[in-house]
């Protein structure tokens, strides 16, 4: 029997979908997030994503402060701090972040996007020309 | 510790099926299907037909209510719409505007 409970929790940011649970539509909002379940929409939070193992996540968009994915994902990222792929992770899309980490066993297609400097004996050097790196292929 | 939640500075515009329990602290707008316990915290905000196991409301609701056992609406709520459950409680404090359907 549910009982009448009036729950208060300390953690007021904290929000999470469950392994059962399926949202279809628009997540955004401030706090970090954690996806055990399965999202079809939209996600654009101030805050840390993590997608959890067995977690499948379908978006156009995601925006976040920094993601971590373990579970399967099809969209593109847009993160202010570092993305890592675990291991075991499935991503299709392209990943923008200040960081990237793909760890060894993850699958990923798609596109990367972040800033780094290259090492000079891979053309580093040549950036010093106003951040303009040297084209070539 | 609740498998759903969504927390308070997060809103989701669409619908949330589960066959868990779902925590609302802060805003969903759309649809809203439960398999278990519906918990509406105070300070959230709920514009969406509830369905669930049961229901527990502090917060803000907005739509209609059928739940397969019991709805409470506790001090603080505000409730608009028709509840549908086996038993319903309205604690003082609570305001409702709607019907209510015990299926007697």
């Amino acid at each position: 029997m549910a009982q009448a409970r009036t729950s208060t929790r300390g953690d007021g940011h904290e929000a999470r979908i469950g392994g059962g649970a399926r949202v279809r539509g628009r997540i955004h909002g401030e706090g970090d997030l954690l996806v055990e379940g399965h999202v079809e929409g939209d996600l654009a939070i101030r805050g840390d994503l993590t997608i959890a193992e067995g977690a499948s996540v379908t978006s156009k968009a995601i925006e976040a402060q920094s993601v971590t994915i373990a579970g399967t994902l099809e969209g593109d990222v847009v993160a202010t701090g570092p993305v890592r792929l675990a291991a075991g992770a499935r991503v299709r899309g392209n990943l923008r972040g200040s960081a990237v980490a793909i760890d060894d066993g993850a699958r990923f297609s798609g596109r990367l996007d972040c800033e780094f400097e290259l090492p000079p004996e891979l053309g580093g050097a040549s950036r010093d020309t106003r951040g303009r790196p040297a084209a070539r292929r | 510790m609740a498998s759903t939640i969504i927390g308070a500075g997060i809103t989701v515009e669409g619908e949330i099926t589960t066959d868990e329990d779902v925590v609302v602290a802060g805003t969903v707008r759309g649809k809203l299907t439960a398999k278990d316990a519906v918990t509406i915290e105070h300070g959230a905000t709920v514009e969406a037909d509830v369905s669930g196991g049961s229901l527990v409301v502090a917060g803000s609701l907005t739509g209609n209510v059928s739940v397969s056992e019991r709805a409470d609406l506790q001090q603080g709520a505000r409730v608009i719409g028709n509840v549908k459950a086996s038993r319903v409680t309205i604690a003082d404090g609570a305001q409702f505007k709607g019907n209510v359907d015990m299926d007697v």
